[in-house]
């Protein structure tokens, strides 16, 4: 059962959703839907993320990744180099650390797409068809929760407040 | 940190922006077979190019990269337009580079398309460019990592691969938005290309973190490329090549080439899309300082490096100097140096001569002033060897090698076009979204 | 992926180290060795016109260098080929191995590995190298003079001086096949055996008692370019000044 409210500002806005959050509301039940993003005060919708982390990993993963195989296939493959040496790291080091650049790139943009909810989206939850200048609160919430829930909306400030079902 | 003051309703951005992607004017379709046929041109002499032999274009012994590896350069550098408005003015919150954004964007990507062909068709025999990949095989052959080409080649994937994804991320709410309001195929283009984006606050928060990351990195990205394809000379012993000074000093003429090319396209999509109300005269006096300082920095870097080279001495170097400040290439040579820092510092300089006109006659004449740059970084060294027994009768460009260089430029504004037929070049959702400071 | 180099391969002999003594004092620029080394090794022979544009190959070439003001003129002959160097700056940069020196010293070319991006050519201080920018061609009948032994190469790959390492091999190989050791003096490049002055000598540096060591190790020897630290290993015997 989802609640979908209107709302013509991010403060109105930003109020809905820390009365909400006193009645006990959890922050992976809301999400806020707009043409741009919104500044909300922090703390009030943050969303854990990863992705320096993971963009680190993925450069450090991909370059250590690169070094091994530039090694092991140098050396495997036996090449007749007449003399220079079958790895030598500073003449190769501009490969590697675009290598881990790449890595980087790719951590980035991998997490982004996991963090963003691209992959893993749920195709049943009701999506509001956005329009310039209003913003979206859609709430997940219980049957029985849902008169309370619209009363705390509409108290809030919301312009409309629809009940939607789940998506087929 | 200024702040953008947002004049226009919403429902007008998105109208202004949208409007050129659904109207087609005949000079659109002019514009578009002129360059279509142009390029077409240039891959017509391509492949008589390669059926023949590179005999037919002007390269000899001793210089025996000429036009292809200059414009290679001259291309790379200018992908830098994407990376300066893009990350550093990103990273340092300037708000005036909101609607200008996705254009240098989109320069870069289609810079280093091009710039990354060039190699290709200035190989001996391109059909096997690929040896240069490492990929398995039964023939124990492998790439030589120790080369500069092959640092080229990864450098150049790396910008691509970054420089399309940073492009592409900030198309994705647009893209959605587009989606929604377009039918037939070329909606279900941008709905599919939108990932499904659905405007929900963990989708922005995880693009805003992306475009940070990314801005950074990006950053690092660009300096290390042009660096790379710098030490592709100086790696290399020939005179006047083996300098230090090489990787800064592309770093800095691909900014300065980069920040002129992006003037000009700017002032051409700002006349042709009728974007006066997004692209004003004050994004053109921002650029045109930043084109003002870095032809000063570019000055610097020439000067350090003939002064260096002047007061050494050394005979193998100084017979590429004298011909490049006294001798066959000096018409090139000041030339350059009347395009790269007369023009643009008395026009751009002086506060009064500043304007949207001289910014651009200042553009476009850089532009000019960075191609004579990379032709007398490349051709008089390769003129004058150690040996000179070796000098020959210099290089003389043939019309296979100026049809392909001209093409590429036809191609470049072909690519662009359909760009901005298919995508709106302004970044809607940014230009709109203006961050509490 | 992980094949070893066949072990059945007779083992590379890396006791030979070749090099080249070349003589200024006697050498009259008679431009002999130049001729050879194209009948021996399948040099393509170019029209006026492309060799106006610089496009003919002579991997060994005889440079003039005229010291003096008239009527003193000297004038100096040197004869300049692949310098086989120990520290080859052409090697380095190829992409695709395509140069390399095998474990006698000599810096081959192997001609279908190369793709053309000729920075070799570029990187090599004394110019000997060369690049076919057409198929190479002969006008009627040298096509048909053609040295068996020698590779004709095509269109879009380098190529340079080998010291004539087919002369190389056929050499080794009848040594070997008559069992006795190489003798000094019996494997001779074109070039050298053609040089009327006999100012060219070919030798196994590793060899301390060839002429070709002894020559170098000369007061007289010096080496083209040697501050740029190639290590080259054909000398140059001019009296010093």
């Amino acid at each position: 059962m989802y609640l979908m409210s209107e709302f013509s500002d991010q403060f109105t806005l930003a109020g809905a959703i820390q009365a909400l959050k006193l009645r006990g509301a959890d922050a992976a039940d809301l999400d806020v839907f707009s043409t741009e993003p919104v500044d909300l005060p922090a703390g009030l919708l943050d969303r854990p993320s990863r992705m320096s982390l993971l963009t680190v990993c993925g450069g450090a993963g991909i370059g250590l990744l690169s070094v091994f195989f530039v090694y092991w296939t140098q050396h495997n493959y036996e090449i007749v180099t007449g003399g220079m040496p079958y790895f030598s790291p500073w003449a190769t080091g501009v490969i590697h650390f675009e290598l881990t650049m790449l890595g980087a790139v790719a951590g980035c943009f991998l997490t982004f797409l996991w963090e963003s909810g691209i992959l893993r989206r749920d195709k049943r939850a009701p999506v509001p068809k956005l329009a310039s200048g209003v913003l979206y609160l859609r709430v997940r919430c219980e049957p029985s929760q849902m008169l309370a829930t619209g009363e705390c909306l509409y108290q809030a400030g919301a312009s409309k407040v629809e009940k939607l079902e789940e998506r087929a | 940190m200024a702040t953008t003051l947002r004049t226009l309703p919403h429902d007008q951005i998105q109208e202004d922006t949208w409007r050129t992607l659904r109207n087609t004017s005949p000079q659109y379709v002019t514009a578009v077979l002129l360059t279509g046929s142009v390029t077409a041109w240039g891959l017509i002499c391509w492949a008589y190019q390669i059926s023949k032999g590179l005999g037919v274009v002007g390269k000899t012994r001793p210089t025996m990269w000429a036009l292809y590896i200059l414009n290679f350069v001259f291309w790379i550098g200018i992908s830098h337009a994407g990376t300066l408005i893009s990350a550093i003015l990103r990273l340092t919150h300037a708000a005036w580079r909101k609607p200008v954004t996705r254009a240098a964007e989109a320069i870069t990507v289609f810079c280093l398309m091009i710039g990354g062909l060039f190699p290709i068709i200035h190989l001996g025999r391109p059909w096997l460019f690929y040896w240069l990949i490492p990929y398995p095989n039964s023939r124990l052959i492998w790439p030589n990592f120790r080369s500069p080409l092959l640092w080229d080649l990864t450098a150049i994937l790396t910008y691509l691969t970054g420089s399309m994804l940073f492009l592409y991320l900030p198309m994705i709410p647009d893209l959605g938005q587009l989606g929604l309001h377009t039918g037939g195929a070329r909606g279900l283009l941008y709905r599919t290309l939108s990932l499904g984006w659905t405007g929900s606050d963990r989708e922005w928060h995880a693009l805003e973190r992306a475009m940070k990351l990314m801005a950074g990195m990006i950053l690092a990205v660009a300096v290390s490329v042009h660096t790379v394809v710098a030490w592709d000379f100086a790696m290399a012993l020939a005179p006047m090549w083996h300098s230090t000074i090489f990787g800064p000093y592309f770093v800095v003429g691909a900014i300065f080439s980069g920040i002129a090319a992006l003037l000009l396209i700017m002032a051409v999509i700002r006349k042709t899309m009728g974007l006066e109300a997004y692209i004003q005269p004050r994004h053109f006096e921002n650029l045109a300082k930043l084109l003002f300082l870095m032809s000063l920095l570019w000055a610097y870097f020439t000067v350090a490096e003939n002064l260096t080279v002047w007061y050494g001495n050394q005979p193998h170097e100084m017979a590429v100097f004298g011909a490049r400040v006294r001798g066959r290439y000096a018409p090139f040579f000041w030339s350059m140096v009347i395009c790269n820092f007369i023009v643009p510092c008395v026009l751009l300089g002086i506060r009064r001569l500043r304007s949207i006109k001289t910014a651009v006659i200042s553009a476009v004449c850089v532009l000019a002033g960075m191609w004579l740059e990379r032709f007398l970084i490349v051709i008089p060294t390769l003129s004058f060897p150690p040996l000179p027994s070796a000098w020959g009768t210099g290089y003389n460009a043939t019309w296979v090698e100026i049809s392909i260089a001209i093409s590429t430029f036809a191609a470049m504004a072909l690519l662009y076009l359909i760009f901005a037929k298919l995508f709106p070049i302004i970044a809607i959702w940014e230009y709109k979204y203006v961050p509490d400071e | 992926m992980g094949v070893q180099i066949m072990a059945e391969q007779p083992a590379p002999t890396a006791s030979h180290r070749w090099g080249m003594a070349i003589d200024l004092d006697r050498c009259t620029g008679c431009e002999a060795c130049v001729v050879a080394c194209h009948a021996e090794n399948n040099l393509p022979v170019w029209n006026p016109t492309e060799a106006a544009r610089g496009r003919t190959v002579h991997w060994i070439r005889v440079d003039r260098y005229y010291e003096g003001e008239f009527p003193d003129i000297k004038v100096k002959y040197m004869p300049v080929l692949c310098q086989q160097c120990d520290e080859a700056p052409c090697e380095p940069v190829c992409p695709v191995y395509a140069t390399y020196r095998n474990p006698e010293g000599l810096n081959v070319q192997v001609y279908n590995r190369c793709v053309g991006t000729r920075y070799c050519g570029n990187n090599c201080p004394y110019s000997v190298r060369f690049f076919n920018f057409f198929p190479p061609q002969w006008d009627a009948p040298l096509e048909l003079q053609h040295n068996p032994d020698v590779a004709v190469r095509m269109v879009g790959v380098m190529e340079k001086c080998t010291f004539c390492i087919q002369r190389i091999q056929r050499a080794k190989l009848d040594a070997a096949a008559d069992g006795r050791p190489l003798a000094d003096g019996e494997i001779k490049p074109a070039c050298v055996q053609s040089c009327p002055a006999e100012a060219m000598v070919f030798g196994d540096l590793n060899d301390p008692e060839s002429k070709v060591s002894r020559l170098a190790a000369s007061g007289r020897a010096t080496r083209l370019l040697e501050d740029l630290g190639t290590k080259p290993k054909v000398f140059y015997l001019q009296r010093a000044k």
